[in-house]
């Protein structure tokens, strides 16, 4: 506490106290005016003033300054102050609360932009002077501090106009910029909150259609398809949202409301056909596909011919490993395929028609036959 | 579709030798207007020789006069020709010759029979006026043989055969072969026979010698029956198979038939009432059920059971015209006489000139080929003339093989495309 550095501090201008350090808020909470304690004092306030940052308790505030302008009470302090200028300090460094003051003022008078200088390099030059002037009232000798005080003056009386402008110029660009980013805030909000009431409509569709569904699947008869009626339902909600969207865009067309709406798949034309994936390949299957299992017989235990049990016990046969059952097999088979093949019908008019319609049209397919040998 | 109805279409017996009655015909008449333009054709080329001339001058008054005889010598006539149906008998007789043969020399029943099916597959695409119907019986039986998987001796053939030489044989097998569009197997209905006996057998309640006397009974007739008549062409080996089944015991074919074709549909009420009946999580069962019924329907439903028993109802019609009781029909001396010698006198008089002799033509082919190899070395004066007439049998081969039926060079490109698939 070097309450005497300060008291030499002494100047017209205001915030012109010494770079000497500030008394910080006292660290055993005492107000050095009164000499109150926070133990005696519970609701104690701390206020400075700006023309000496002298702290002092707003009691010793109301007592010595209530009357009128008053004389600092802090010994050597010759300043003149009024309870008007008091306010509590944002800092708890009163010497960083006095550098934030200072810059604030100077900034408040050197407030050009970078677009009112020809070049980069004069508006660097003007930040430098605008430091360097700055750096001097707040830690300047005093011969510094007052020069570079009356400097100030003299800057801001020269060109009050120009400052003026600029400081409606930067308001407004504050308040643009402000007003854009309360717009921008908002519209998120707004679709947050549209997003979320979407997603909730969403949710109560899907439990209408099922809950349509299950009703649809109990009352459907026996033996209905459940998948046909599931898909007709869901093709039936997106022609309602088809022809809702139809609405909408088709209100505009005079007589499109007068006839249904024609729904049609949407296409988007010229777009590239995506190519499908090749199905994935089985195990190849030499017999290309083709059924072994017997559908028109049954091989059953005990088949038996009497020319061919003979050489059951034939060790010529047996040894060679001739398989009966094989012999079986096949008999079976060849007794009963081609059954169901009919050559005249399959080779006149193809798989699967029936020997009327072959009749019926016999007399055309023998001509067609014959032109056919001819090519 | 059954799946073994779906393999047996696979074979190259439904595949290519297959046809409907109309189709068949169609195809006989057109191999026989084939032969008739072409034998004409060398007949005359052949007239202008004094050689060659000789024999067809002395023909009957029966023959139809050549409208412009540019030749000298007593008016070169055309013989008559067969008719299709003609032809179609002597194939048949020469069938029942085959069969004969085969008997004769001990051939099992599949190797005979494969031997006639070749045959008679043979001369559908060619005429029998083209190629020696006897020799072709010595080269089917050989080859029938082979591709029922025995493989005798040539000359061992020969000597039982009584020919003069291998040569005879050899000639004609690669003709043969190409001739019924390598299709070699032949599917028969004898193992057919034996799996429906097993089956017959495996009901119980059928004494064991009807089912014996039965197959005694079937199986003479499809030795002879199926090969004198065209049933391998319209029908398959299990139609045949229940023909002659039927044929030796009506009874028994029936039983079997209706013990396969067996299903049958559940009523339409029924089947509602059931599943109704059942649970409304049964729906999905029953509905595969329903689809398994139609397919089993398809199969071995009523439908598909009178089809079959009206398919081997025209089969049996067609077999029972020539039962095994009439082998000495066709053999004894009198029928022949009366019935076929006119028509063979006939054959003999219009067969081809350049085909009938299959050991020259063969080896005129491999003259061809030796002089193509040797013009291209380079001395064509010593040969022309056996190279133009070389050349002209190239042409008339062409028209045989290629030919016969259709343009060449459709012919090669359905040949390029599928080398035994294309059309006939």
């Amino acid at each position: 506490m070097s309450r005497k550095a300060i008291s030499n501090a002494r100047g017209p201008a205001s915030g012109s106290t010494t770079s000497a350090a500030l008394p910080g808020l006292s660290s055993d909470d005492m107000c050095p005016v009164c000499k109150t304690i926070r133990y005696l004092n519970k609701d104690m306030e701390f206020l400075i003033h700006p023309d000496c940052y002298h702290f002092m308790c707003s009691n010793c505030v109301n007592r010595i300054f209530n009357d009128g302008p008053n004389q600092c009470p802090y010994a050597g302090c010759h300043r003149t102050l009024r309870r008007k200028g008091f306010r509590s300090p944002f800092f708890g460094d009163l010497t960083v609360e006095r550098e934030v003051d200072i810059r604030r003022r100077v900034a408040a008078v050197f407030n050009q932009h970078e677009e009112d200088f020809k070049t980069l390099r004069d508006y660097n030059n003007y930040l430098q002077m605008v430091e360097d002037l700055t750096f001097e009232l707040v830690s300047g000798t005093e011969a510094q501090r007052r020069s570079a005080e009356a400097q100030l003056q003299h800057w801001e009386a020269e060109h009050k106009a120009d400052i003026e402008r600029n400081r409606k110029a930067g308001r407004e660009a504050d308040e643009a910029s402000h007003r854009r980013i309360a717009a921008e805030r908002e519209a998120a909000r707004q679709r947050r909150i549209d997003a979320i009431k979407e997603a909730e409509e969403e949710k109560l569709e899907r439990a209408r259609t099922r809950e349509a569904e299950l009703d649809t699947l109990a009352s459907a008869p026996e033996g209905q398809r459940a998948g046909g009626v599931q898909l007709k339902r869901r093709v039936q909600v997106n022609r309602a949202v088809e022809a809702a969207a139809a609405a909408n865009t088709g209100s505009g067309v005079p007589g499109a409301g007068a006839q249904p709406p024609i729904i049609t798949k949407l296409s988007i034309q010229g777009l590239k056909e995506k190519r499908k994936p090749p199905a994935p390949e089985g195990p190849y299957d030499p017999f290309g596909g083709m059924d072994f299992v017997p559908s028109r017989y049954k091989l059953h235990d005990g088949l038996v011919h009497p020319d061919v049990d003979k050489y059951r016990f034939d060790w010529a046969h047996a040894t060679g490993g001739y398989s009966f059952d094989d012999y079986t097999a096949r008999a079976m088979f060849e007794a009963f395929a081609g059954l169901g093949v009919f050559i005249e019908d399959e080779k006149e008019v193809g798989i699967g028609l029936s020997a009327s319609e072959v009749a019926a049209m016999s007399a055309g397919i023998a001509a067609v036959g014959d032109k056919m040998e001819l090519d | 579709m059954a799946t073994e109805d779906a393999r047996y279409r696979q074979s190259s017996q439904f595949r290519l030798w297959s046809f409907s009655p109309s189709k068949l015909a169609s195809m006989r008449e057109t191999t026989n207007a084939l032969a008739r333009a072409s034998i004409s054709e060398r007949l005359l080329a052949s007239n202008s020789l004094p050689t060659s001339n000789n024999p067809s001058a002395p023909t009957s008054a029966l023959n139809t006069p050549e409208p412009d005889g540019a030749t000298p010598t007593p008016t070169p006539t055309l013989p008559e020709f067969l008719t299709p149906a003609e032809e179609v008998m002597l194939v048949t007789l020469y069938t029942s010759e085959l069969l004969r043969a085969g008997e004769h020399m001990g051939l099992t029943d599949e190797i005979t029979s494969t031997a006639a099916a070749l045959f008679r597959r043979f001369y559908v695409t060619n005429s029998i006026m083209t190629y020696p119907p006897k020799d072709m019986i010595v080269v089917s039986l050989f080859f029938g043989c082979k591709a029922e998987g025995s493989f005798p001796s040539v000359d061992q053939f020969v000597k039982s055969l009584h020919k003069k030489g291998p040569e005879e044989i050899l000639a004609g097998e690669f003709l043969l072969c190409q001739s019924v569009r390598f299709a070699l197997d032949v599917k028969h209905p004898f193992r057919a026979l034996k799996g429906a006996t097993m089956e017959l057998r495996r009901y119980g309640d059928i004494e064991q010698s009807r089912i014996e006397e039965a197959e005694r009974h079937a199986r003479d007739i499809l030795r002879f029956s199926p090969h004198m008549t065209d049933a391998y062409f319209h029908y398959t080996p299990s139609q045949i198979m229940l023909a002659a089944l039927s044929l030796a015991d009506r009874g028994l074919a029936e039983r079997l038939i209706q013990a396969t074709f067996h299903y049958v549909a559940p009523s339409a009420s029924n089947d509602s009432d059931t599943s109704m009946a059942n649970s409304d999580i049964g729906s999905k069962e029953a509905r595969r059920e329903a689809k398994a019924g139609e397919d089993k329907a398809a199969i071995i439903g009523s439908y598909v059971r009178d089809k079959v028993l009206g398919t081997i109802e025209a089969c049996r019609d067609m077999l029972s015209k020539e039962l095994p009781d009439r082998k000495d029909h066709w053999s004894s001396p009198a029928v022949v006489k009366v019935q076929f010698r006119p028509t063979v006198r006939k054959l003999a008089k219009c067969h081809d000139p350049d085909r009938w002799d299959l050991v020259a033509l063969q080896r005129r082919r491999r003259e061809q080929v030796m002089d193509k190899a040797d013009s291209e070395d380079g001395d064509p004066e010593a040969r022309t003339g056996t190279a133009a007439a070389a050349k002209a049998t190239v042409d008339s081969d062409a028209a045989v093989f290629g030919g016969a039926l259709e343009p060449r060079d459709t012919k090669r490109r359905k040949v390029l495309d599928d080398p035994f698939g294309g059309p006939l």
